[in-house]
């Protein structure tokens, strides 16, 4: 009789669809997203391309005229030693993507572990954690950053340390909120009642539910970071010569900006485009992860 | 599994949710426990398992099974006991699954954590979805949550207590939240698997009904404490403590006269915070006497298997209060105690 009855419930033909699924639905369906992902895919296989082809060797010395403006031979021109800036550029999207996804990848790395525990755990560990949030926010960025590099050496490891240092609390703090929400749900408690070991609560319960913030949060952190980095540069605390930065060029390109436009122009270009596109993608995504925009 | 007592502050002022509870459950036995909501029922079952929420504390007592004391042990060793030997299901079954993972894998991880293997883990899922009644169990498995039915979470809810055959199952509310049909397919599922695996269970609830279905014995709390226990037929029957006997009569019955009126029991579940003196049940009771003011009753046995904590009881509010032919159950309504008429 019993079984009579649910062998009906069995329905008409669900859709099978996860979060995840729903949420590439919504995402392909925003225009603006969808285009900033196409441009950032572009600019991968131009990074990926750069590995083994550019037009001239970035660093090669008096390829073209100096300062020469933009010419079929130099689609981009070339700068103050006569180098072609297209062939520095895409290398600069190199030193750019690695800087924003390498900062992103350990900034979750630290955040995600130091946020699920204070918020799961709560008591001392997450005075402590919030405390030490709050320190490191009252102390500039920049200044933090450029006193690293300078004590660690320019590299671009340091320099993405340095970032991570002045950037990790954002997602330790949204991962914290987030934990603290979630483990008030009736599933965490009965997860626990089931005996689950407490690794498997923080990132087999836990993490799963905040994904969707989290990925919206590293998204907007790329931009952020790629910012960061050009404006170390810039300052020339960055990348350093002979490797291009965006920031670097554009640094080079100011000095020269009334005789030589072009050479503070492109760099500035693809820097803003490509700061655009993450963030158009992470609003983007936020709409697509958001759960109750169910369209 | 012998002798459970539990008792607990929680801060903000202490409020006494389980103020000195205790009972027995034997092997396969199933217990009711029914009370209104915040009379501490849930934080009795929730105390069993340490799993008190946030501000709480389980300020003394002890949790005996199989001679070891559940209140002594490390966090490894509780968690090791939770979902092995003693399993829990919750009222909500939309809200206790979690909603990005597979409901199959849930099921599977209620054994991974007590360290089965997974092969064996999986194969024992698709049994236990089987042997639950959830049809097209292995299609099931890969289902997330929010594609069954509530019927069909509250089902895999049960299965995941079941996973590591517990030899105790708590089940707090499991069917307030689904309508009425899935209701009694679950409880009759309940009852199967009582009978059958010889899990004993726990059974919250605030409905006699699902007691008088299920269970072969109950316990009545009122403001955190027992006020009245026996066997189910019995305290049906006659039940001894106004209390129960005013939540038996607030049942709606299907042989009642259409005009009649669905009692309720007058005024508010006491507040915990500051508990009224004496008996906590006197400030609502029709039956009280003066003592109910100042005295706290103790537990005593009133028939066979059955005890209450009240100075008056039924047997002699029935001889000399008229209980029986009592239409107005407001306080004091049977015996003529006010409290204004006391000082």
């Amino acid at each position: 009789m019993a079984t009579a009855a649910v062998a009906i419930v069995r329905p008409l033909e669900l859709e099978q669809a996860s979060l995840w699924s729903d949420a590439w639905r919504r995402l392909r369906r925003n225009r603006l997203a969808l285009v900033a992902s196409i441009y950032l895919v572009l600019l991968v296989v131009v990074a990926l391309v750069a590995l083994v082809y550019t037009p001239f060797r970035m660093s090669a010395v008096g390829v073209a005229a100096t300062y020469s403006p933009p010419s079929a031979a130099h689609l981009l021109g070339a700068d103050e030693l006569g180098r072609d800036i297209l062939s520095r550029l895409m290398v600069g999207a190199q030193v750019s993507l690695i800087v924003g996804v390498g900062t992103q990848l350990l900034v979750l790395a630290v955040g995600v572990p130091i946020g699920l525990a204070a918020g799961y755990y709560k008591g001392w560990f997450d005075s402590v954690v919030s405390f030490v949030i709050n320190v490191f926010y009252g102390v500039p960025d920049i200044l933090v950053a450029m006193i690293m590099v300078f004590l660690l050496g320019p590299s671009l490891t340091n320099i993405i340390i340095a970032i991570v240092v002045t950037r990790w609390m954002d997602m330790a703090r949204l991962v914290r909120g987030q934990a603290l929400s979630i483990r008030e749900r009736e599933f965490v408690e009965a997860a626990r009642a089931s005996g689950a070991r407490p690794l498997k609560m923080l990132f087999g319960h836990i993490l799963p539910n905040a994904l969707g913030p989290i990925i919206v949060q590293a998204t907007f952190g790329i931009p952020s970071a790629i910012l960061f980095e050009a404006f170390l540069s810039f300052l020339g605390v960055g990348v350093q010569p002979p490797t291009p930065s965006w920031g670097s060029m554009a640094n080079e390109g100011v000095q020269a900006i009334q005789y030589a436009p072009h050479m503070v122009i492109a760099p500035s270009i693809a820097l803003s485009l490509t700061l655009m596109a993450f963030n158009f993608l992470g609003d983007g995504l936020r709409d697509a992860l958001d759960p109750r925009s169910r369209r | 599994m012998r002798d459970l007592r539990t008792q607990f502050a929680t801060d903000a002022g202490i409020v006494k949710a389980v103020d000195g509870v205790s009972f027995e459950l034997f092997p396969g036995e199933s217990l009711g426990i029914v009370g209104e909501s915040g009379s501490g029922k849930s934080m009795t079952a929730l105390s069993l398992l340490r799993l008190v929420p946030d501000p709480g504390r389980i300020v003394s007592g002890q949790v005996l099974f199989h001679d070891q004391d559940l209140l002594q042990l490390t966090g490894e060793e509780i968690r090791e006991i939770r979902g092995r030997d003693i399993a829990m299901i919750f009222q909500d079954p939309q809200s206790s699954l979690n909603p990005v993972l597979r409901t199959g894998f849930q099921v599977d991880e209620a054994m991974l954590a007590h360290g089965k293997p997974k092969q064996e883990a999986h194969a024992r899922t698709v049994e236990l979805l089987k042997r639950v009644r959830i049809p097209a169990a292995e299609s099931r498995y890969k289902d997330f949550p929010h594609q069954l039915s509530g019927g069909m979470r509250q089902r895999a809810m049960i299965a995941m207590g079941l996973a590591n055959a517990p030899a105790i199952l708590i089940a707090d509310e499991p069917t307030t939240a689904l309508d009425v049909t899935v209701q009694a397919q679950i409880l009759e599922l309940l009852g199967d698997l009582n009978r059958e695996l010889g899990t004993a269970i726990i059974m919250i609830t605030h409905n006699m009904g699902v007691v008088a279905g299920l269970c072969s014995r109950v316990l009545v709390m009122y403001g955190g404490q027992i006020v009245e226990q026996g066997p189910v037929d019995q305290i049906f029957d006659s039940p001894q403590h106004p209390y129960t006997w005013s939540l038996l009569r607030s049942i709606p019955r299907v042989d009642a006269l259409r005009h009649e009126r669905l009692r309720s029991i007058e005024g508010l579940a006491p507040d915990l915070l500051r508990p009224p003196s004496g008996c906590r049940f006197h400030p609502r009771c029709p039956f009280r006497i003066e003592k109910c003011f100042t005295d706290e009753p103790r537990l005593e046995n009133v028939a066979a298997g059955q005890d209450a904590a009240c100075w008056v009881t039924m047997d002699r509010a029935r001889k000399e209060m008229g209980a029986d032919s009592l239409v107005d159950i407001r306080p004091g309504a049977g015996s003529g105690v006010h409290p204004g008429e006391l000082r």
